[in-house]
Parts: C-alpha cells; structure tokens; sequence
C-alpha cells in the first residue's frame, strides 16, 4: 500500500509541476496586463513605467526564474489587483468550494443510491419511470436557468429562501441543490444500469433464496457490486466540482474559487490563477488517490493485483 | 416474497413521504430574516472592490464605497450642472497660471485623530502623485500633469503645476486626501480619510461595513452605517431590493428595472461612439463617413435592445459637463443620402468595396453586441461591406490605444466613454488630439484648438470647447456618435435616495435617509 501511495504520489508531483509550466507560460501567451490594470486613459509613459515596475515587460523565461526563486522561498506571488498574497486569497476561497462539493455530492451520491436501486428494483414500474424522468431533467436542466428560476420563486415570490449569500442553512438550500441537479441526475442512471446487472445476478437469487431479506438483498448484497462504477461516475463529478462550482458561486455570492479563477484569468491576475490551478490541481490529486483507495476497498480483485 | 416486497415497498414509501414532509416543514419555517438593522443600509453592487485606497477611489468600485464617504476632496463636481462646491477647501483662488491657493475648512479630523491641515494635506496630495503607488487618480486624471504642494499658513495650501491649469479646483475634485499615517509605499485596504464614515471591517468575498464618524465635521447623516455586499448577476442584485435584502442595487441591467416603484434610471455620463480610423480608406473620405453617419438608424435601437432613457450623442461629453455644444444637430436617418454619398466617393475613385472591420467589445454595456449587429446589417444596406469582430477586453484594448497596428485594416472600434469630471480637457485631448493616446484623427488646427482651451477659463473656455466638438462633429466626422446613456438603479421602500450622474461611481450615503 506504501509503495502504491509512494508511486501515485510521485506521478501527481510530476504532473502538477508540468501543470504549473504549462499554466505559467500559457496565462502570459494571452498578453502583457498592464492596460487591464491601468485605466483606460492612462498615458503611453505611465503604461510604460508600470510594465517595468512590475516586470510584465520582461521575457517570459526571465519572469519564470523569478517565479521559480520566490517559490523557493514559500512565496507564491502577490495579486496586484486584490492587493494581497495570492495563495492567501486562493486559500481564503477554497473552503466555501470545498463546502459546497462536499455537501453537494454527499446528498448527490445518498439520494441518487437510494432513487437508482429502487428504480431499478422494478425496470418499468411507476418509480422507476418517474425517477428516469426526474433525473434525465436534471442532469439536463441548465444550471444558470435554474439558479434564476429558483432565486424567483423561493426567494422574491414564495419568500421562503433568501435570494443568495453565506450563512445559516437557508442560505445553502438553493445552492447546493441547483449543484446537486446534474451529479443526481447523472448517477440515478449509473446507479440504475449497474443495480438492473446486480440485482439478476446468481448471487442475488443465492441470497434471496437463502431468505435474506429485500432491502439487504439490495442496500448491501447488489448495491456493493453495482458501486465500483457509482464510485468512477462520482469521482469525475467530484472533481469538476473541487474545481469551482462557477455559476452557484456567481449567481449565489459564494466566494469560491472558481469564481476567483475565472476572474483572475479574464483580469489577468497571474500570480492568482497559478496559485488558484496549484491547489485545485494538489486536491484533485488528493482526490484520485482517495478513490483509488476506495475502488481498492470496495473490490477484493483489485487488491490482488 | 410478495409480502417481503410489499413491506419492503411500504417502509420506502413512508421514507419518502417522512422526507418530503420535513422538507416542506422545513421551507415553511426557514423564514428568510431581512439582514437589515433599522438605522444602517445594505447596498448590492456588482462586484467585490479590487481595494479601498483612497487614490483610488475615482475607479467605480472603490468610488461607491469610499469617495465622500470614508475619504473627501477638497472640491466637490455638482452632478447636475458640472460646477465646483466647497468640500475640504472652503475657497480657492489663482495665484498665477500654475499655481492655486486653497484655503482648508478649519476643525476637520480624520478617522485616526489627526488634523486636516496644509501640512497632512499635503502630504495626502503628494502620496496620490507619488509613482511609487499605482493611483488611479493620477494615471486617470492627472497623465504628464505634475503637482507640487507648499503649506503657506496652517490651513492655507497652495498648489501648483509643471503648466498652466485653469480648472485646477476642478481637478482636485477627483483628488481624495487620506490620513498622514496612512503608508506612502503602498496601497491600502483599510482606507482613513475625513469623511462622515469610518472603515469598520471588510470580509473578503463577503461584505465591507461602514460605521458613522462621530467627530465628522459637517452635518451628521441620517444614516448609521452601511453593509457593502456584491453580487454579479442583475436579476440577483434586483432580487435582494425587492425582498429587502438590500437597500439599494447602484447597477441593475434594464431588463431587470421593472418595477416603476423602485427603479430609477439617470444619465450616467457615459457616451457611445463607434470611433472611425480616418487614416484608412475608405474611412480616409469624408463621404464615407457622412454616409455611415446617415445610413445609422438612432431611433432602431432605442427602446429595443437599449434603453428607452437613452439620448442620441453628438459629441463625447454629456449635457452636464462644460463644454457640451447644444447646437450641433444629430444626423437624421438617411439611407438614400448615404447610398448617394458611397456613390459619388466610388466615383471619385474611393475604394467603398474595401471591407470595414466593427471591433466590438463584449460585456461593453448591455446588449453591446446586438447593437453592433444591427449597425452592421444598416452600413451593409447603405452598400459598404462590413465585418463584425467582438473581441474581450483585453485584445479590444490593443486596438484602442496607441501604438495602432500599421496593418490594420480601416476600423469602426465600439468605444465607451465617461466623464464626468465637470470639463472636457479630460476627454478631448486623449481623443482627438494628434499626441492623444487613443486618437484615430491628426488635425494641427484642432489641435491648436485644443491646447486654447485647456488654458482658458470662463466663458471663453466653454466656447472653445464647444467650437471643439463642433469640428469635431461636423468638419471631422471623426466618429458615428450613438448615444448618452443610462444606469438604472433600484431603491428600496424603506429608505430616500435619488440616483443622479453621479451614481456611476460614487454614492453618497450622507445623501440617504429613512422613510
């Protein structure tokens, strides 16, 4: 297991760090950010001295070593646009986004458990038929649509939410379910395809005949076997959203960090959107890991290989 | 079996049923608490403040928050007429051409303690010139303009410039002073300044509070303090007035302002222009320009994809700066005298075939691409061949300023611009003068022009101006002008606050008061 932690790690470190090349060189080919930062009428000489001030005027390469040395020295450069360290600002931001995944995909993967296998208990019954229904309109439904559409009705007309922002659990109900449509959808039908396998499989029929009961013939004979692909559906769905729950966080006023990325990459903000893919990438690596162990839990031939 | 799966079924079914009862329970009781205390406001803005430094406070965003609120100038812009009030400088007058002396209201202190007197003030004025710091009022506002500060008694400054300035109190109207212990090598978060509001604390991502200054030297506002929160969707920042969430939304996007009881719109000086490159034919004919000029239907997109409110431009300052010509008339829609103006440039050997590129800018104001659309479909009727490119800021922004692309093809460039700042010097120069950053034209009389006016004062100034913008217009066409616009904001029912020009970037909580 040490050797396998070992080897991942040593894969992801290698990865992250052609991440950061990539990034670093890719965000500088979208241009020099000096005219995003100075007003629109700021002189030709200004421009100038506010390049040189802030090294934007240099090669790329030369800023990369210079990159590279204040990394070395644990720092990972200053937003000139928030005024303030880069990582701190990408560290401030990462727990609402980590919150919101969390909780989200939490309820997701319990929800879309319990939806899948019972839908597929009975392929065609009424359950199963509206379950389908429900879980192809939200993993379809626009998120942007329907963060709008509920901010309309549960906040201005009905009066029962608040419209948006941080705080107690009112404020998280309307986000995390706008967040939760699409991964809930997705994995009833990943749930329901792998249980409809399990659920006429030998081993089912040995335990039904045996006199197990239908929920443990369900939850826990045919629901372990179904969950390897559960386990691959929710892992990706996971990472999109570690990466930034863009949209629930604009809409809603979350100051995640996906919303910190976009902005940065449209103000050019570069020591922010490297530090921001830095950790996004250190915990999606965290993440595929976390997975790996649990495929390794949940499937003994895994294992043994 | 049969009754183990109908048992089973049984249990799932009152599961359910037990789920979606506490759910609706639930959404019964999360009553939503309005976050409003009885004597402070909540306003919405559409983004978070990059800083609070008072240097900065003429850039929107820190101007909303910070601007005659936590931090003051010496002189005021009147929104109405563009004419200069008292602030911090009870009375000014001119020395000499480049120099000015102001006289400091007495009994003034900043959040700190400190006193306003010449000395801090000096200093204050010296740390926002300073290029040590990246200010936006000096790079804005103040360009190759040099200031330098003597205190001459202990409330008395006189300031004076590297050139003549004749509008120097105007200028110091977008000057804000911060307190003396506020650092000089960088900028700040937690701005101090003299105002009737103190910084309280700023919780990134979340809110910025304001709280009343007791020891405020004017009048003490109604209002006890403000909670600053941002929210970039107009639908949401329009939601939260409405359902008293907040007080105000500054900036809500016209679609959004459907309730006549809570919206206000104004003129929020800003002018839209398609700005031609005359140097390229066949932008270099004056024809061509004139047809493009009449071939644009003003009265199409008014009220359709743009607002009603809107006013058709004709030159780049709004009515309420000095400057402003009334009497140039807007070019009525004329298809057919633009199709004979196209034809007889042809004739005389213009290339009209050659393709006219539109650089658009997305996100410029609201629905900014379906209007540059429209244009397009309306030069093409009147028979020139157009391409529409939009393009984000930030590539938009390399076709605006100097040094252009000497293979560029000729341009129309979608452009914004805003002032207002009481005077035309800060727009001309940069846009029409031959060494101005973002010119398209070179004209030596304009120019002489031009350098007149910055140094006259009065009368005479505002007559030059407007003989500016009149060759500008009419002997030039150095642009298709479109309009003045407007800002729309929603106000809430608890509080008085009528929005004016001035709300594009400051709001000024003094100015509030409960119903």
């Amino acid at each position: 297991m040490a050797h396998f932690l070992g080897r991942r790690a040593l894969h992801s470190g290698i990865a992250l760090i052609g991440l950061i090349l990539a990034v670093f060189f890719l965000v500088r080919l979208t241009g020099d950010p000096t005219a995003l930062y100075l007003p629109i009428d700021a002189s030709l000489q200004t421009r100038i001295e506010f390049a040189k001030k802030h090294g934007f005027d240099r090669p790329a390469t030369e800023q990369f070593l210079v990159f590279l040395k204040d990394v070395s020295e644990g720092d990972l450069g200053y937003s000139l646009r928030k005024q303030r360290p880069a990582m701190e600002l990408v560290l401030e931001a990462y727990p609402t986004t980590l919150a919101l995944a969390g909780v989200a995909m939490t309820l997701s993967i319990v929800l879309a458990v319990i939806v899948g296998a019972l839908a597929a208990y009975r392929p065609g019954g009424v359950f199963d038929r509206v379950g389908s229904m429900a879980s192809l309109a939200g993993a379809s439904a626009p998120d942007f649509w329907v963060a709008i559409t509920g901010i309309l009705v549960f906040a201005v007309t009905l009066r029962w939410l608040p419209t948006s922002g941080t705080g107690d659990l009112p404020y998280w109900i309307l986000p995390i379910v706008v967040l939760m449509l699409r991964p809930f959808g997705l994995m009833v039908q990943v749930v329901r395809a792998s249980m409809l396998g399990a659920l006429s499989s030998a081993y089912v029929k040995t335990a039904r005949a045996k006199g197990v009961g239908e929920t443990a013939v369900i939850f826990v004979h045919a629901l372990r076997n179904a969950s390897l692909s559960v386990v691959t559906v929710a892992g990706d769905l996971t990472v999109g959203l570690i990466n930034g729950a863009v949209i629930v966080e604009t809409v809603f006023g979350w100051p995640g960090v996906g919303k910190l990325m976009i902005d940065s990459v449209i103000q050019r903000d570069f020591p922010t959107v490297q530090a921001a893919v830095m950790v996004t990438a250190t915990a999606i690596f965290l993440l595929n890991i976390l997975i790996d162990l649990l495929y390794v839990a949940l499937d003994p031939r895994i294992r043994h290989q | 079996m049969k009754q183990k799966t109908i048992a089973f079924e049984l249990r799932s079914s009152r599961l359910l049923v037990g789920a979606a009862a506490l759910a609706a329970v639930f959404g019964v009781t999360a009553g939503v608490q309005s976050a409003q205390a009885q004597k402070t406001v909540t306003v919405v803005l559409s983004e978070e403040p990059e800083g609070l430094d008072g240097c900065n406070s003429n850039r929107s965003t820190v101007g909303r928050v910070a601007k005659q609120n936590i931090v003051e100038t010496l002189t005021e812009i009147d929104p109405k007429d563009g004419s200069i009030t008292p602030r911090l400088a009870t009375s000014w007058s001119k020395i000499n051409d480049t120099t000015w002396r102001f006289e400091l209201r007495k009994g003034v202190k900043f959040h700190d303690g400190a006193s306003l007197n010449a000395e801090t003030a000096s200093k204050a004025i010296a740390r926002t010139m300073d290029s040590k710091l990246d200010c936006e009022t000096r790079t804005k506002s103040f360009g190759d303009l040099k200031l330098s500060t003597k205190a001459v008694g202990s409330h008395t400054l006189e300031i004076s410039a590297n050139k003549p300035v004749p509008i120097l109190p105007t200028r110091m109207g977008v000057v804000s002073l911060s307190s003396p212990n506020t650092s000089m090598d960088k900028l700040v978060l937690n701005p101090i300044g003299t105002g009737p509001y103190v910084f309280d604390k700023w919780t990134p991502g979340q809110e910025i509070v304001l709280k009343r200054f007791d020891g405020y030297w004017g009048k003490k506002p109604v209002v006890e303090g403000a909670r600053y929160i941002w929210r970039s969707e107009s639908t949401v920042r329009a939601a939260m007035v409405k359902v008293g969430e907040a007080d105000i939304a500054p900036n809500i996007a016209v679609q959004d302002a459907t309730d006549p009881s809570m919206d206000f719109s104004y003129p929020n000086s800003e002018t839209t222009r398609l700005r031609i490159d005359v140097t390229r034919p066949p932008l270099n004919d004056k024809r061509v320009r004139l047809a493009l000029e009449y071939a644009f239907d003003r009265d199409a997109l008014r009220g359709s994809i743009l607002s009603k409110d809107i006013e058709h431009a004709t030159q780049i300052v709004v009515p309420s700066i000095n400057g402003h010509n009334p009497a140039i008339k807007v070019r009525k829609y004329d298809p057919a005298e633009a199709q004979k103006l196209i034809a007889e440039a042809k004739a005389a050997g213009v290339p009209v075939d050659t393709e006219i590129e539109i650089i658009g800018r997305t996100n410029i104001y609201p629905n900014g691409t379906e209007a540059m659309e429209a244009m397009m479909a309306m030069f093409q009727a009147a028979g020139l061949k157009m391409k529409l490119r939009m393009m984000e800021v930030g590539s938009w922004l390399k076709y605006l300023s100097k040094p252009y692309d000497e293979n560029r093809a000729p341009i129309l460039l979608q452009a914004q611009h805003d002032n207002n700042n009481g005077d035309a010097v800060f727009s001309i120069f940069n846009k029409y003068a031959c060494g101005g950053l973002q010119s398209s034209i070179c004209d030596k009389n304009l120019d002489a022009m031009v350098a007149k006016a910055g140094t006259l004062s009065g009368d005479e100034r505002r007559k030059t101006w407007q003989e500016v913008n009149r060759v500008i217009n009419e002997d030039l066409v150095a642009d298709v002008w479109m309009y003045h616009m407007v800002g729309y904001s929603r106000v809430g029912n608890r509080i008085n606050f009528t929005p004016s020009i001035s709300t594009n970037s400051e709001l000024h909580l003094e100015d509030m008061t409960f119903k």
